[in-house]
């Protein structure tokens, strides 16, 4: 019943539709000069990019829903801001770090039975297997990252510009959406660059454990059936997909940023 | 319009206590520039945080235009802060929003129709006058712009007092000229109370109706800015009017100084003005009156409040029996005199 984003394959699509052209067959044929690749390898790794950026995409918007509430909370709530609350700060925090500390790899075997009921509920398939399996503990994994990100981002106003929107009449409510979140915004989307960053090599990890996606495509291949050019390509895939998320994120920053 | 009664604050630093605020009592009536001056660390900044309830006294009331503040709930206060703008020594526009955006800004807050903040903005950006900078960023402003924006922003939400917090510090002494001239326009024209705090008698001087002394968190003393500059009580009053006269014996004349009459010497004055002196031309009528000749050394005048007052470095020339009696006559006449020596 809830399938999110099924059929985003932009890679293999546009192989697909690039083979049925005469050039495709040199093209494969100048492949299979390099050990181990061959036609049904090259959508393989089309495939598992389009997997990669699918979970880099759904489980960024997860960690968003998770993470963006939780850093404005450990924001507001710390002494002299404007929901000043030890008790909701001190918790939120200890939970915060709690999920920081567990190393990821590990993080996503613990939680296999919050992801089983999660993926039951979501999607009515009883698996903890599979990119969008992955994206419950990838989004549990990054959350607290995006938190602590955003609630730096939001340290970062100055506290003048809080004063005068309270000096001003404005509710809490309408600081954050008014004066925090777009005075704070050039800071956020650089964190969450590097966020996604981050999340790109979470997902290679959690390719190890049968998410699919690049990750597990090097390990397979690479790794276990001993193939260092297949390994090697997957990591100038993964190359050029972070340069891309870093320029993406310089140039929208650059356009949001008037400080 | 604004009455602060028995307001006191306590901030507790490490556990212990520090009195910011000590019994304060204040009144500005409607329309005035009140302006509050003290050194810094006298717990002026915190003052007129109390007034908008930016910062919450320990004791006491605040009241604003008939309502107790400190009795409000924080919903209540909230609301009627639209009606108490503020503006900055550090200006604190919002860097993501335009000069016109940062201007609609507490309209925004009030959920005011758009097309009544279009209208509204660019009326108050013409009052202020930055018509031609309503698309532009805080960051390519100057400093006086920036106040600019801000002032025009406090006037937004049509309030009926402006708090200034060091609204002129961060400013050229140019720039602070053209600020203050605005202040003093608006509350001309829209009978704006105006509350402002300040280390610089120079603003009081220039557009205070009335002034108050803060000193360690308490007031120790208030009165119409005439009267405060024509008889200071206090020695940190004394020291603010002071520092807005810069007057010294130049170096040649203070070698030359002698402490008693030399034959061939004449007297060395120091003549303090205030604004108790007669506004008579008094000292060519000692001219006239006493064969006396005056060679004014250097000499400093103002004019704040209605009153006239300065300092006055001069050689007085003539026979000592009538210097005696021209020092007599200014003595008379509400002028202190000094000698400081003999040249």
């Amino acid at each position: 019943m809830f399938n999110f984003l099924p059929s985003f394959k932009p890679f293999e699509t546009l192989f697909r539709y690039l083979s049925q052209y005469d050039f495709w067959s040199n093209f494969i044929s100048f492949c299979s000069s390099f050990g181990g690749l061959n036609e049904t390898m090259v959508f393989k790794m089309a495939q598992a990019t389009d997997d990669t950026i699918y979970m880099v995409i759904l489980s960024g918007i997860g960690g968003t829903i998770i993470g963006l509430p939780l850093g404005i909370l450990l924001y507001c709530t710390r002494k002299g801001h404007i929901l000043d609350s030890l008790f909701i700060n001190g918790l939120l925090s200890f939970i915060t770090n709690v999920f920081r500390s567990i190393p990821f790899i590990i993080l996503i075997v613990w939680i296999i039975p919050f992801t089983y009921i999660t993926m039951d509920l979501l999607t009515g398939t009883k698996t903890f297997l599979g990119k969008q399996a992955a994206i419950v503990p990838l989004s549990i994994g990054v959350a607290p990252l995006i938190a602590r990100m955003i609630e730096n981002a939001l340290l970062d106003v100055p506290k003048g510009l809080i004063e005068a929107a309270r000096s001003m009449g404005a509710t809490p409510l309408q600081i954050i959406y008014k004066v925090l979140l777009p005075e704070a915004l050039p800071v956020i989307i650089n964190s969450m660059t590097i966020t996604l960053i981050t999340l790109t090599g979470y997902i290679a990890m959690a390719g190890a454990v049968g998410a699919g996606g690049l990750g597990q495509l090097a390990i397979q291949y690479g790794y276990q059936a001993y193939q260092p050019v297949i390994m090697n390509i997957v990591l100038i895939i993964l190359i050029i997909l972070i340069f891309i998320i870093q320029i993406i994120g310089n140039v929208i920053v650059k356009r949001v940023n008037h400080r | 319009m604004i009455k602060l009664e028995n307001v006191s604050k306590i901030f507790y630093q490490n556990n212990q206590p520090v009195t910011a605020l000590n019994n304060i009592n204040l009144s500005v009536p409607v329309g005035q520039i009140f302006g509050v001056i003290g050194t810094s660390g006298a717990g002026k900044s915190t003052l007129i945080r109390c007034v908008n309830l930016l910062e919450r006294p320990s004791s006491g009331k605040v009241i604003v235009d008939g309502v107790d503040l400190t009795a409000l709930s924080n919903r209540k206060l909230t609301k009627i802060r639209h009606k108490i703008s503020m503006i900055f020594q550090h200006f604190n526009l919002l860097s993501s929003r335009t000069v016109f955006e940062n201007v609609a800004f507490p309209l925004e807050l009030e959920h005011t129709p758009k097309k009544v903040i279009q209208s509204r903005v660019l009326e108050l950006l013409e009052l202020v006058g930055l018509s031609n900078k309503a698309n532009v960023y805080p960051s390519n402003l100057s400093g006086g712009q920036k106040q600019r924006v801000a002032i025009a922003r406090a006037l937004a939400s049509q309030p009926k007092v402006l708090l200034c917090d060091e609204a002129t510090s961060a400013l050229d002494p140019a720039t602070t000229r053209s600020i203050l001239d605005l202040l003093k326009d608006i509350n001309r024209k829209l009978n704006l109370t105006i509350l402002l705090i300040t280390h610089e008698m120079d603003v009081v001087k220039k557009i205070c109706d009335q002034v108050a002394v803060i000193s360690q968190g308490q007031l120790v003393e208030q009165a119409a800015v005439g009267n405060m500059f024509s008889r200071p009580k206090t020695a940190i009053s004394k020291e603010f009017i002071q520092s807005t006269l810069h007057l010294h014996i130049p170096e040649d004349y203070l070698q030359k100084l002698h402490p008693t009459p030399q034959p061939g010497t004449y007297p060395l004055l120091r003549l303090d003005f205030s604004g108790l002196t007669v506004d008579a031309p008094l000292l060519s009528q000692m001219t006239k009156q006493f064969n006396v000749e005056n060679n004014i050394i250097s000499a400093q005048m103002d004019y704040a409040g209605g009153v006239k007052f300065g300092v006055m470095l001069t050689e007085m020339i003539g026979d000592q029996n009538d210097i005696n009696n021209a020092i007599n006559f200014l003595t008379k006449h509400n002028t202190q005199v000094e000698v400081l020596g003999y040249v």
